[in-house]
């Protein structure tokens, strides 16, 4: 591809995660969650973080990798393979089979050990753009972004909806719990974005066909180069003792009916004699 | 065991005191310390607020900056005041600008942080034991921070504004911090619209999902909620870049935590996001076609089906019940 604009095309690193897919996540018999049936998928503001990748490299040119920390089983190959049938150009895999990463403090610090090796293996001078999703679907920390950038010592900006690269800039709108803003910053810098800056592309046939020639990479986190993991094991932890499905009081009835009318009439009879819709 | 230093930090106002809330159910066997942190340029009266209101000590943080720094500029705000107090634990805001920041200090730190608690105590070592919703919200994590300082984020709302005490007795400190000429530059900004009304208040609540195709349709909830005698709020994509509703009727994780004695969920598939904001409310209903949608297994009652047929029809049903 070939820049069209004022800037120097982008060398862009999405960081992404693969998790299970929570609306298809059931708790087992104990009331825990059941990671061996539900299937991974990217997570959900990830695809946005590529989408938004790539939608500045089309106006702009410039190259698009991926970075992942798997912790435990690698993802299958299809949902590995999506990420390249949007658009990512190579995808780095961290694998991470004991789960030394533990935590978001651990994975961000991985991530940009990886930022670095990958930056280097790649001959890249230097990272433009570095995009994450603002949090993941599966723990929701909303961590990763923020940390990745003071790792790498980077600005952020967290919450991005509209992102412009202009003259080595960046110009982004983002929206806080206060105010809309429009931001500017000197590149390299790393936003996080969410379901607000677009709507993630499905690849087509072709795109998925073609993934299958693209390069996945992967590194061993033990060979990642630049991280000293024993000494990130005697750091502070964040241990989980337990995930579990809290007992719902809810009724969850499903309200049947022929049409919307006797549906409608059956859940106005079910509030009114539970005293919550007065007449 | 010494006495705990709790640090608390949120640009918020209202959030900052309802940490000092939170703070003060952390306190050791040999009791504790509550510090609020405030940066930023007219900040002396937010900290006069958290000591009338009973904080041990309110630190001023001073950047010369005439407005809020950036982000960057609040964490290295925060770093100095750590410094200044070595805290045990350290609670910030989970606001979208407090969750950034919260990431940013604790990664500088080298440490973890437990974002978004819905609960917080002290396990028998003394360590702090959170509860937050993962996987969607269906889901409860119990985790433990090891090590120190320990740091959590705590969502908005979530515990009550610490009372008025009688007399006050911490202290301002002012600290001085020179802070780098800021990275990222603020272009133009718009305050986010507000709403006149208050859904926290409110009894019954008629809440519009991305099942709402358009703006406009909204007025068809609107309707369903004033027959009800409640107010319309909605979800993340309605408030978020679309701003089909203030913010302030957000209900969710980012927005308002609601507790209704009626919710009525249309056309919302039920994210970790607006789950946590509405699981207070007495009896919940969901009108959504997608019969896998997560909502359906927070409701009481739920409607396999189109919003645009269901909620006519019951408002059609309501009216007719009403006049016999």
């Amino acid at each position: 591809m070939t820049g069209t604009s004022d800037t120097r095309p982008p060398n862009i690193l999405v960081c992404v995660k693969f998790v299970p897919d929570p609306n298809q996540l059931q708790a087992d018999a104990s009331g825990h969650p059941d990671l061996a049936r539900a299937p991974f998928r990217i997570s959900t503001f990830d695809e946005n973080a590529i989408e938004a990748a790539l939608q500045l490299s089309t106006r702009h040119g410039g190259h698009i990798f991926g970075v992942s920390v798997t912790s435990g089983q690698v993802p299958p190959r299809d949902v590995l393979l999506r990420t390249l049938a949007m658009g990512v150009e190579v995808l780095y895999l961290i694998k991470d089979e004991a789960r030394l990463a533990a935590d978001p403090y651990r994975v961000a610090a991985v991530l940009a050990a990886a930022a670095r090796a990958i930056q280097s293996a790649e001959n890249i001078p230097s990272w433009d753009l570095v995009i994450a999703g603002e949090a993941s679907a599966d723990q929701f920390n909303a961590q990763i972004g923020p940390r990745v950038a003071m790792a790498l010592d980077l600005p952020a900006i967290a919450y991005a909806t509209k992102l412009e690269l202009q003259h080595g800039r960046l110009i982004a709108n983002r929206a806080t719990d206060e105010r809309s803003e429009t931001l500017e910053v000197d590149l390299p810098a790393l936003v996080t974005v969410g379901t607000e800056i677009n709507q993630a592309r499905m690849p087509t046939v072709l795109q998925v066909m073609g993934a299958a020639r693209k390069p996945i990479r992967e590194i061993v986190i033990e060979e990642l180069p630049g991280i000293d993991l024993d000494a990130l094991e005697r750091r502070p932890s964040l241990r989980t003792i337990d995930i579990s499905a809290p007992p719902s009081a809810r009724k969850r009835i499903v309200i049947e009916g022929q049409d919307a009318a006797e549906m409608a009439s059956h859940l106005l009879s079910r509030l009114g004699t539970d005293g919550e819709v007065k007449f | 065991m010494n006495i705990q230093e709790i640090l608390i930090f949120s640009e918020n106002p209202d959030t900052l005191v309802e940490l000092l809330t939170a703070g003060r159910t952390l306190f050791g066997p040999a009791g504790g310390r509550v510090t609020a942190v405030t940066i930023g340029p007219t900040t002396t009266e937010v900290a006069r607020d958290c000591l009338v209101r009973g904080a041990d000590q309110a630190l001023v943080i001073q950047t010369g900056a005439a407005s809020l720094p950036a982000e960057n500029g609040l964490v290295l705000g925060l770093l100095e005041a750590i410094r200044a107090t070595d805290p045990d634990t350290i609670l910030i805001g989970a606001t979208r600008t407090g969750t950034d920041v919260v990431a940013q200090l604790a990664q500088a730190l080298e440490v973890p942080c437990a974002s978004n608690c819905m609960k917080l105590r002290r396990d028998e070592d003394g360590n702090l034991e959170i509860e937050r919703r993962v996987y969607g919200g269906r889901f409860t994590a119990t985790q433990v921070l090891m090590g120190r300082p320990q740091i959590a984020s705590i969502p908005p709302n979530r515990f009550p504004k610490a009372d008025l005490v009688q007399e006050a007795h911490g202290s301002i400190k002012e600290v001085v911090v020179e802070l780098p000429p800021p990275r990222i530059r603020v272009k133009a900004t718009l305050p986010r619209v507000r709403s006149a009304v208050d859904v926290t208040k409110a009894e019954v609540i008629v809440a519009a999902g991305r099942g709402v195709k358009k703006v406009e349709d909204l007025s068809l909830l609107d309707t369903l909620a004033s027959a009800l005698g409640g107010v319309l709020a909605g979800t993340r994509p309605l408030t978020g870049d679309v701003d089909w509703l203030p913010i302030d009727r957000r209900v969710g994780l980012s927005g308002q935590t609601v507790k209704p004695n009626l919710y009525i969920a249309c056309g919302i598939s039920g994210q970790i996001e607006h789950i946590v904001g509405m699981k207070g409310a007495r009896t919940v209903v969901a009108i959504n076609n997608d019969p896998k949608a997560p909502i359906h297994a927070e409701a009481d009652y739920s409607i396999i089906g189109d919003l645009y047929e269901i909620v006519p029809a019951f408002l059609d049903a309501y009216e007719r019940t009403k006049r016999t």
